[in-house]
């Protein structure tokens, strides 16, 4: 027994210098110095002096708290989760420092087939004080001695260590975030000055009758109880009163930001639902992304493509997600001595750049040699003569062209330069419904990127209403902003679900936290929406396809929904 | 001696043995916190991609001279995987201090995230050494491999934490159903594969 446990007694003899020592902040340290390294701690797992904070689990299993940290169960906002059959509780102080009690559940007596709760939390615990805290995180024992799950680590942490991430648990999710009461959720939405008055309607018809069923629900909610109803404990949290606000954003991108800290001061919000822009929405992001205010799926096809960024989630990557798509399609098709036979045209325009970058980024990640890429304006693409000049000038066998659809005249000739393979990818989405206008005779040679749904889609088509029929896509999709449908599967799938589950931790950070914990949803315009701690893209498809005969060709998918 | 450096001294033995106590407690309570059985399992024929892109037959991953221990995991789960993983990563260590050999495969459950990068950092994170291999796929194929191992789940939030040890003696596996410690696992290992030498 000593033996097994040995690693985690030496730390503790030497990460224990004066345990006995009441736990008090360090003199030396600011508030804020203790929440930048308490931040630390506990998002990546690096201990003041830089080294990652020693961990065992099941005493002899050292874990590297920089693969998996607090906040990896605990979440952000360190109000827990439930996840793997693993219910991980709250671990801010205001959660701590108060007892606790569960009611009774079917995991705690049967074990169903093996697929249970795995680990639960305790059915009831006493207040912690800084003291048994300490020693919970050390020894893995609550106030009353009962022993933790083995998932949750051991911390044989120094003592200075200890205050340190005790004192940033003590302020974690310690005030509500603004926007947001027992009795009332306020959002906003943002609408662009280049976006049509259709396309505000179809965007603004879903939210108002959200907020309006909301406030129905509510209104029908407080007649129960006038009526002597009593409610289950949590049934408060899913009736709120909710209001939306618009945000309009007018002239030069640039001057966005200030109009929206304008907005923001003068009536915060808890989150921003959907939006909707045709231009770049990267002044939007970066502004939610510093007031650390939630932004939900706007309707946008020049997202910002990020790795870290954390406070906007987007359907996809909009047009780089196709790029993406044709790169992945690629990568399996030709060998690496192929790789100076590619050639990527891109047209002076933001939908070819986002389009050609998507394909870089992912070219560039799948390590594969760079590919050569020039860039020609709408008038060199149209008359065709340039092109033609450097095809005729070098071995191409695949082309990406990402341009209009005004070279699609012009495709013919184009393919009778190509030698080998004889491929040209173009992007669906830029080329729109006019991709009915490919010649039957060169749709063999042509790949299309589709980053929506190919197989029917039954099922309500805008929230309204169940369809009789599957819903098929065919090539009149092409093109089509889907402002409507997306809102709709935003509000009653995602952001509903969130809304609900946050119950009276108002924490924009924690909505964020149970937005990624969702399970997969099934929607009318993507094959699958899929959640995940730090995704932020939830429709990671994008379909290779090429078109059938006739003017309603059918679309013949030659990849699978995600390339791998 | 210090008064300071004795009560140290004092502190320090004193919470060692109420760590000791309830383990003990523990372990007299319970010998075992995981579940064992020994399988027969058909793989099946496909193909899925490893960390480097590049395309792996995963009959030829799996069956051969080399014990092989499969887990199911993604590469942003939050609970189990970091945990199964850190058990894999002292497997790895402990049978390389050895002198054995070992074959680690970890199968996506999140095969629309879970690109070749993405699972090369993961693996980078943990600090993998070479035989520890990270698997994706198309959603069929990775379902296929899930049922082929009694472990499908249609959702990769429902997860569970599972390691399977194939013997390649008989081609049994043995299926282990919890968070085992260090000395746990590699006892069922060696239980399994033998002082199997590379």
């Amino acid at each position: 027994m000593i033996i097994k446990y040995l690693p985690f007694l030496i730390s503790i003899l030497l990460a224990t210098p004066l345990y006995s020592a009441p736990l008090t902040p360090d003199e030396d340290l600011s508030q804020s110095d203790i929440m930048r390294l308490g931040e630390q701690m506990y998002r990546n797992g690096v201990l003041p002096s830089g080294e990652y904070m020693p961990a065992y689990i099941r005493g002899d299993t050292e874990v590297d708290s920089g693969a998996f940290s607090c906040s990896s169960c605990h979440l952000r906002a360190g109000l827990g989760s439930y996840e793997g059959g693993v219910v991980t509780p709250p671990t801010t102080g205001r959660k701590l420092y108060e007892p606790y009690r569960r009611p009774p559940s079917l995991g705690d007596t049967v074990d169903q087939t093996g697929r249970y709760i795995y680990a639960k939390t305790v059915q009831e615990r006493p207040s912690y004080n800084r003291t048994t805290l300490a020693s919970a995180l050390r020894f893995g024992v609550d106030p009353v001695g009962q022993k933790f799950n083995d998932v949750m680590p051991r911390y044989p942490l120094s003592d200075r260590d200890m205050t340190i991430l005790i004192r940033y648990l003590e302020f974690l999710s310690h005030e509500p975030s603004p926007g947001a009461s027992s009795s009332e959720f306020r959002f906003a939405t943002i609408i662009t000055d280049d976006v049509s008055p259709e396309e505000r309607k179809a965007l603004l018809n879903p939210l108002q009758n959200f907020m309006d069923r909301k406030n129905q629900q509510l209104a029908l909610y407080n007649d129960y109880i006038k009526f002597g109803y009593i409610p289950t404990a949590e049934m408060k949290y899913a009736f709120r009163k909710a209001s939306l606000d618009i945000w309009d954003l007018k002239g030069d991108p640039s001057t966005w930001r200030k109009q929206l800290e304008n907005y923001n001061a003068a009536k915060p919000v808890f989150a921003i639902l959907g939006g909707i822009s045709n231009q770049n929405w990267k002044p939007v992001h970066d502004f939610c992304e510093s007031e650390r205010i939630p932004s939900l799926f706007p309707i946008t096809d020049f997202p910002v493509v990020s790795d870290t960024s954390w406070y906007t989630y987007y359907f996809n990557k909009g047009y780089a997600q196709e790029g993406e798509g044709a790169a992945k399609y690629l990568n399996r098709l030709i060998e690496d001595a192929d790789t100076k036979t590619v050639l990527q045209v891109v047209q002076d325009s933001e939908v070819a750049r986002a389009l050609a970058s998507g394909f870089e980024n992912s070219w560039k990640e799948m390590e594969r040699s760079p590919i050569k890429s020039i860039k020609l304006t709408a008038g060199e693409l149209a008359d065709n003569k340039t092109l033609n000049k450097i095809l005729s000038s070098r071995r191409t066998s695949v082309l990406l062209l990402w341009a209009d659809a005004e070279t699609l005249p012009q495709l013919k000739k184009t393919l009778s330069r190509l030698k080998g393979r004889k491929i040209i990818f173009m992007s669906s989405g830029y080329l729109g419904k006019k991709a009915a206008d490919i010649s039957d005779e060169v749709r063999k040679n042509i790949y299309l990127t589709w980053p929506y749904r190919l197989t029917p889609y039954i099922g309500p088509q805008t929230g309204q209403f169940d369809a009789r029929v599957p819903i098929v896509t065919s090539v009149k999709d092409f093109g089509e902003s889907r402002i409507t449908s997306r809102t709709v599967a935003m509000l009653l799938q995602a952001a509903l679900q969130g809304l609900n589950k946050i119950y009276d931790n108002l924490y924009r950070d924690h909505f964020m936290d149970v937005m990624s914990m969702q399970m997969d949803l099934t929607v009318r315009d993507y094959e699958r929406l899929s959640f995940g701690p730090g995704q932020r893209y939830v429709s990671k498809g994008c379909y290779i396809i090429q078109l059938g005969h006739g003017k309603n060709p059918e679309l013949i998918p030659r990849s699978e929904w995600v390339i791998q | 001696m210090k008064i300071s450096e004795l009560n140290q001294i004092i502190c320090c033995i004193f919470f060692a043995a109420v760590f000791m106590f309830l383990n003990s407690s523990e372990a007299l309570a319970e010998s075992r916190s995981y579940k064992r059985s020994v399988e027969k399992y058909n793989i099946p024929d496909i193909s899925l991609v490893n960390q480097n892109g590049k395309k792996v037959r995963l009959r030829s991953l799996l069956y051969g001279e080399t014990p092989v221990v499969v887990d199911f995991i993604y590469g942003t789960c939050t609970t189990i995987c970091p945990v199964l993983s850190a058990g894999f990563v002292n497997l790895q260590r402990n049978i390389d201090t050895k002198g054995g050999s070992v074959r680690l495969v970890s199968i996506t459950i999140d095969p629309e995230n879970d690109t070749p990068k993405v699972m090369k950092e993961y693996l980078k994170r943990f600090r993998a050494k070479p035989g520890w291999d990270f698997l994706t796929g198309s959603r069929a194929d990775i379902d296929t491999v899930m049922k082929a191992f009694n472990a499908y789940i249609p959702d990769k939030m429902q997860h569970y934490p599972l390691n399977i040890i194939r013997n390649p003696k008989d081609n049994s596996w043995v299926r282990l159903f919890g968070i085992m410690s260090s000395k746990e696992f590699m006892e069922e290992f060696q239980a399994v594969a033998g002082k199997h030498k590379k």
